[in-house]
Formats: structure tokens, C-alpha cells, sequence
């Protein structure tokens, strides 16, 4: 019954002890903080990559899935899928209204993707994707507000907040022709400001202008070139579009490359709609090939989304099956024409099978932190070995006492691995809530930094520096070296903070103007604060384990001859 | 004889050097009795006193030494401790007390070596009271709370020799108890073990101070590691 009190009391009657816990609780904390953050960012890597793709995707480029709706129909009825919606993938150029200084017009390079809004936003959450929408508090809809804000009174697009919105599901301009919903990067006059929102400016002035505010600025070209199933190139498909919305993805790849135009648009420029079949040795009366059937529809990608609780995992294999029962049964129907690819010509994968390029990287690089900055853990317990080495060397005497009133080594042994134990859960706690007060304030904490420093922090900075700088002076003038010692390391520190006070201007390390993500993840990683308070447990008690061996065997004579 | 040694040898090593402290030292103490071993420094008495505490061993090629019959040499792990906390108390020259906890725990701590936690669940306040009530025959019922650091030399040998008491051993060792102390205050602890003995401890005392073991019913002699 003596371990118990002896260890809370050396725990708690000394310094060294709290110096203990308060290296364990840095340990853990800077750990926690450093995964926490670095999960949140791969989340968001994670969530980013899922965009507009749902949870499974089968697809075969260039010439497609003929009778897709079929297969679509077939999906949606498998108890694992909850939605699943059509896309063509291609590649063109997209000529911009505005020109390049030059004489000619801006034209870029993007990845087309015909779509249909609706069924999208059942896989994918399209509408939310969606920038120009009607505010609802977030920083982008305040400066799309702005942008628009400066249009002439009688413009139509005067509120365009909801017209663009429901623009944008319906991909169609206000001449209900076809439009197209750019990603929010292709347009290179829409600036990324501090807090991660968008607007247009004038390239020549810097100024915020609706001039160049693509929605509102005119038709843009799209090209496109289709491809024959024998790889041919037919000639190129040219066509002007209204920008009725732009997108933002969450990934910076996507939403500097990719555009969405109507699936049926984008069909029949790459000759991949519904056309007859005619025969060559068959005529007509007209003395034309008579038609013998209809070539169907084609959809180069099909993008399904998973019911709640169904991994994408299970989806995918069912995919696979309902794919193959597709493809087994239009193959043996002798009435259509067109057959589907056989199922080893469709790729059908998950959405992070197809993003493990991507996310795998990230996915090795959290781990490549997490490993490096484990080896705290080891400084941990070297901290808490040389902290009970110097304890145990300080306690020789006392468990000299102890052995010689009977307490076994197992005792003895046990005061200090109990001792130990203690400052590892005192520390481990503490640098959890530390963590978790550091990540949950993380935003704040970048934003004062992001700040200059309120005039009242740099005088009162001075005003301390001046006050330990006395008790420096008072030190001396006592004879008492650690009294100056300690006031003069303070008056340093305080100078150099006070000296950063005065400097700093304001200095934004994660500029979200410069980096993709506006805010830096704030939301702890429960497991890895879990697995990191445990690891700060173990490592104290096993940094605790050789100087508590070493009392468990200190003679007791000679430790009484300590003295 | 409650406790012997019989041609007791012990060497010490300092690194290869061989330092014989002990050579066929022989004692017996009768239960009951106050015997004082006496000898100039270095003469090995206090290493006799370790020897019958328990607190360390003879050479393999040295006699025996008993307690009630029991040979310390065939002791375990388990009945060493027991003998250290049970059979023996030890009150030490520099009193050898806990700076960290109070005098009440201090002089308690070897019974709450002996407890086990359900032990000390049910038997707390009792051991609390006999404890206090020791100290008081010390005359120190004003100072449980205190910390040893408060305390004068002769308090803390005061509480030194509470807690060798507290689990009522059969023998009592003392090595050099009145060493550190002024000839006023060392009389006083003489008579508190002076006062033990009277109701019945067996006292085993070292001291190099004739006018000390003057004080016990016997005196042994020790010179050059061997008992005169």
C-alpha cells in the first residue's frame, strides 16, 4: 500500500515531475496536431478526388456503352446503388470570347464532360458543385454578389444568383440554347482572394470588373474532334456556347481543366448519339441504302453512387455482375445491331481505384509524418529515462529506507513504473487537450499570424521586457546569480518577441490564395489521439522501466551508506 | 537465544580489492536483553548490526546467524522482507526518514508495507490511531502533520524509532542512534529505548560512545572484525 503514496507524493512535492509531464504532454500534442492536420488535408484531398465522380465508375473511352439507359436502369435496381448517371469524356479546345493581346482569342485546352445535370446531382451532388448560386453565407456566394453587383441596372443577369443556379441544372442560357458550366480555374481573370473566394477582375487595371466575368461575357467555342471505333479522326465538331455557371470541385486539376456542356451536346459532336443503320446492299425505292436499324446512344462513362452503409467495394462487385448479365444478354439479342464491349474492354473501378495515383501519395506522405514525427515518442521516453535516472539517483537513500523496513523489489520497482505510469497519463491527457485547443483554434491561431499585431500587444511586450529587465538589474545588485540568470534568458526572449511584435506585418504561411484549401483542417483525429496518448503511456512507463529496475536492485547498505 | 552469529565472516570488494571487514565474529543476544556492540570506527560493528538486521550477507564460507532458531542464510526473497519488516526494526545514526511524507506516514510506513490495498481499506483508521498514539509515547502528538525537514535532530530520531516500533518487532537495532545528536537530546532517545527495553523489546545497540552503551545491560566489543 506504500507504492501508491510514495509515488502520488514524489508526483506531486516536486519540480521534476511536472517537467516530466509537461515533456510527455509537448510530445504528444505536437504528434497529434501535426497527423490531425495532415488527415484532415488528405480527407479533403479524398473528398475533393470523389468530386462529381460518385462511389464507382464504369467506363469505356472514346467509343462508349451503347444502350447505356438500359444498363443504367439495371444499376439503379441493384439493392447496392442508389443513383447512377451518364457521362462522355473527351478532350478539346475551348476558345475564350476575349483576346490575347495579340489579335487572336485565348483558347485552352480542357476535358469535356457531357453530363446530365439531374441524375449527376442524385450520384455526385452537382448542384452544390455549382459557384454561382444564390447566397447562403459562404465567402464565394458574397463575392460572386460583388462581381455581379457592378452590371448595368438593366442588365437581365442583374440577379443572376438564382438564374445561374438553376442555369446551371439546367444547362441552358437564357435563349434556351445548350450552355456550359466551366470549372472555376479555367478563366483566368477569376482571382482566388485570401479567404478563398473567387472574383473577376480586369487584367488590365487589376480592379474588379463584371467585364470578365465569364457568365456574363459572351459565347465561348468548344472543339471537338470524334473518334471512329477503328481509332480514325472524323473532322472536327465546332460549336458556340453560352457559360451559364461555373464549378468548383475542391481539386485544383479539375477545376483548372474540366468543363461540363449537356450530354446530348457533347454526344452529338462526337457522333456518339442514336444514328440509323443502313444497309450497304440494300436500296430503297429513292435509290438510298435503306435503313436496316438504329446505332444507339453512346455514354463513355457511367458514374454510380453507392446506398448509405454499401462500401464501394461491395458496389463495384455487384457493378461487375449486373455488367456482364448486361452484356451476356444484349450479345445473345439478335435484334440489335450494335453489341455492348465485352466486360473485359470496361473498366469498372472504384472512385479511389481510379484516384490511387493521386491519393496514394498523400495517403504515404501522412504516413511518412506520422513515422517521422513517432520518433518524438523515442525523445519522449529518453526525456522520462533521464528524468527517473536522475530521480532514482536522488532517491538511492530512500529506497535504501525502504528495502531496509522490508518493501520487496517488486515493490520498489513498482513505485517507480507506477510513478512513471502517472506522468505518462498526466502527461498524455495534457498534451491531448493540448492538441485539441491548438487544432480546434488552428484557423484563429494562422489568422492572428496573418495579422499585424494590435498596438496594444507590442506596448505591452515592451512594457515586460522592461519590467524583467528591472528584475535582471535587481538580481545583480542582490548578488544572486540564478536570480539573474533566469530574469536576464526572460528580458532575450521577451526583446526578440517584442522585436517580431514591431516587424510583423502579417504573414499568412497557408495563403489560400496561393494554396488550394482556404482553411486548414480543424477537426482532431480521434484515433491518432487515441494511439498517440497510449504510445506517450507506454513510453513513459518503459522510459520509467531501467531506473526503476535499477532502485528495484539498489543494495540497501550501500545505499544507506549514501550519506 | 532470540538471535546469533556464529563465526560470522564478510568481505567487502572494492573493484579487485579484497577488504575483510568480519572475521569469525560471533554474538548472542537472550530475548529481552540490551546489548551494545562497541568499537572504534571501522571496526566492522556496524556490519555485524547489517549482518543481524538482515540487510545484507556473509561470505558463503561463514557460520550461520539465527533468528529463533532460523538460519538468515536459508532465507528467501520473501521471508528476508518479512524479517526485515516483522521480526527487526532499525533505527539508523542520520534517522533515515522520508523527506516527502508527513511524520505520521513516516512512522506508519512499515506496517503499510506489510498491507495489501483491501488491508488498508479496512484497517486504515485503526493503524492511523495506533500510530499516533506511538508517536505520542515519543512525545511527538504535535507534530503528525510535520515534514521531517521541520523537525529538530532529536525529533526525527524520535520518529525513526516510532517507526522501527510500529509493527512491535521482536528485536529492536540501533546503529549509532544518539550519533548525530547533542549529549541532552541523546540522552532522551536513550531513554526512550531505555523505556522500550523496560517493557520487554530485545535492543541491539552500536555505538563508539562508552557513556552510550554504558546505558545497555551488556557490552561487546569489537575490534579489527572481531567480537571480543
Amino acid at each position: 500500500m506504500y507504492a501508491p503514496l510514495l509515488a502520488n507524493r514524489y508526483l506531486t512535492s516536486r519540480i521534476i515531475p511536472f517537467i516530466a509531464v509537461a515533456a510527455v504532454a509537448l510530445c504528444v500534442a505536437l504528434v497529434i496536431v501535426v497527423v490531425s492536420v495532415m488527415s484532415g488535408f488528405l480527407e479533403m484531398v479524398r473528398s475533393s478526388g470523389k468530386t462529381l465522380t460518385g462511389d464507382v465508375v464504369v467506363s469505356r473511352p472514346i467509343t462508349g456503352i451503347p444502350y447505356y439507359e438500359e444498363l443504367l436502369k439495371e444499376i439503379e435496381a441493384l439493392p447496392e446503388a442508389a443513383a447512377a448517371s451518364p457521362i462522355v469524356e473527351t478532350f478539346g479546345l475551348l476558345q475564350m470570347p476575349y483576346g490575347t493581346g495579340d489579335g487572336g482569342k485565348q483558347i485552352e485546352m480542357v476535358e469535356v464532360w457531357g453530363i446530365e445535370p439531374s441524375s449527376l446531382d442524385r450520384v455526385a451532388d452537382y448542384a452544390s458543385k455549382l459557384y454561382w448560386r444564390k447566397p447562403a453565407g459562404e465567402p464565394g456566394d458574397e463575392s460572386a454578389k460583388e462581381a455581379i453587383a457592378s452590371l448595368a441596372l438593366d442588365n437581365p443577369l442583374r440577379d443572376p444568383m438564382f438564374h445561374r443556379e438553376s442555369a446551371g441544372m439546367s444547362m441552358k442560357d437564357d435563349r434556351g440554347e445548350d450552355g456550359l458550366v466551366l470549372g472555376i480555374e479555367i478563366s483566368p481573370f477569376n482571382q482566388r482572394s485570401r479567404d478563398g473566394s473567387y472574383r473577376t477582375i480586369d487584367p488590365r487595371t487589376g480592379a474588379q470588373s463584371a467585364d470578365y466575368f465569364l457568365p456574363n461575357a459572351g459565347e465561348v467555342t468548344l472543339t471537338l474532334v470524334p473518334v471512329s471505333e477503328r481509332g480514325s479522326l472524323g473532322g472536327e465538331k465546332r460549336r458556340k456556347f453560352s457559360v451559364v455557371n461555373e464549378f468548383q470541385s475542391g481539386l485544383y486539376q479539375v477545376d483548372a481543366n474540366r468543363i461540363l456542356a449537356p450530354l446530348g451536346a457533347v454526344q452529338a459532336m462526337l457522333r456518339l448519339d442514336s444514328a440509323p443503320i443502313v444497309s450497304t446492299t440494300e436500296f430503297g425505292e429513292d435509290g438510298r441504302p435503306k435503313v436496316i436499324g438504329e446505332s444507339p446512344r453512346r455514354a463513355t462513362t457511367i458514374v454510380v453512387r453507392a446506398e448509405p452503409g454499401v462500401s464501394a467495394l461491395a458496389l463495384r462487385d455487384a457493378v461487375k455482375i449486373a455488367y456482364q448479365a448486361f452484356s451476356s444478354r444484349l450479345a445473345k439479342d439478335p435484334t440489335r445491331f450494335t453489341k455492348p464491349p465485352l466486360p473485359d474492354g470496361v473498366n469498372i473501378a472504384t472512385w479511389e481505384e481510379r484516384l490511387a495515383d493521386f491519393i496514394g501519395p498523400v495517403e504515404k506522405e501522412r504516413e511518412l509524418m506520422r513515422t517521422l514525427f513517432s520518433i518524438v515518442y523515442l525523445v519522449c521516453a529518453g526525456l522520462v529515462l533521464a528524468i527517473f535516472w536522475a530521480i532514482v539517483q536522488e532517491k538511492t537513500r530512500d529506497i535504501g529506507i525502504l528495502r531496509a523496513i522490508g518493501a520487496s523489489r517488486t515493490g520498489v520497482l513498482w513505485i517507480f513504473l507506477r510513478y512513471g505510469l502517472l506522468i505518462g497519463i498526466a502527461g498524455s491527457l495534457l498534451g491531448v487537450l493540448i492538441a485539441w485547443a491548438v487544432v480546434a483554434r488552428i484557423n484563429d491561431i494562422h489568422g492572428m499570424l496573418g495579422s499585424p499585431a494590435p498596438l496594444w500587444l507590442k506596448v505591452g511586450s515592451w512594457l515586460a521586457v522592461a519590467g524583467a529587465l528591472a528584475m535582471a538589474v535587481r538580481g545583480v545588485r542582490r548578488a544572486s546569480a540564478l536570480h539573474t540568470v533566469l530574469w536576464s534568458f526572460l528580458s532575450i526572449a521577451l526583446i526578440l518577441i517584442s522585436v517580431v511584435l514591431l516587424l510583423h506585418h502579417g504573414f499568412l504561411v497557408w495563403d489560400p490564395s496561393v494554396y488550394y484549401f482556404s482553411r486548414i483542417p480543424s477537426s482532431l483525429d480521434l484515433v491518432t489521439a487515441a494511439t498517440t496518448a497510449l504510445g506517450g503511456v507506454i513510453f513513459s512507463v518503459v522510459g520509467a522501466s531501467i531506473p526503476a529496475a535499477r532502485a528495484a536492485d539498489t543494495d540497501p547498505v550501500k545505499s544507506l551508506r549514501y550519506d | 537465544m532470540i538471535l546469533a552469529a556464529e563465526h560470522v565472516k564478510k568481505t567487502y570488494h572494492l573493484g579487485r580489492v579484497r577488504v575483510p571487514v568480519l572475521h569469525d565474529a560471533s554474538i548472542s543476544v537472550a530475548a529481552g536483553e540490551w546489548v551494545a556492540i562497541v568499537g572504534s570506527s571501522g571496526s566492522g560493528k556496524s556490519t555485524l548490526l547489517h549482518l543481524l538486521g538482515g540487510l545484507d550477507r556473509a561470505d558463503a564460507d561463514s557460520g550461520p546467524i539465527l533468528f529463533g532458531g532460523e538460519d538468515l542464510r536459508r532465507f528467501d526473497a520473501g521471508r528476508e522482507n518479512r524479517y526485515r519488516n516483522r521480526d527487526v526494526g532499525f533505527v539508523f545514526q542520520f534517522y533515515h526518514l522520508l523527506p516527502e511524507l508527513t511524520v505520521l506516514e513516516n512512522a506508519m510506513l512499515p506496517a503499510l508495507v506489510g498491507l495489501s490495498r483491501l488491508r488498508w481499506m479496512s484497517e486504515r483508521s485503526a493503524l492511523r490511531k495506533r500510530t499516533a498514539d506511538l508517536l505520542a509515547t515519543c512525545g511527538l502528538s504535535h507534530r503528525l502533520g510535520h515534514r521531517p525537514a521541520e523537525l529538530s535532530g532529536g525529533e526525527r530520531q524520535r520518529v525513526a524509532i516510532a517507526r522501527a516500533l510500529i509493527n512491535e518487532p521482536k528485536i529492536l537495532l540501533a546503529d549509532e542512534p544518539t550519533g548525530n545528536l547533542d549529549v541532552h537530546t541523546g540522552g532522551g532517545i536513550l531513554d526512550l529505548l531505555g523505556q522500550r527495553h523496560a517493557e520487554g523489546l530485545t535492543v541491539v545497540m552500536v555505538t563508539h560512545d562508552v557513556s552510550v552503551a554504558a546505558r545497555a545491560q551488556r557490552q561487546v566489543c569489537i575490534a579489527d572484525g572481531r567480537v571480543d
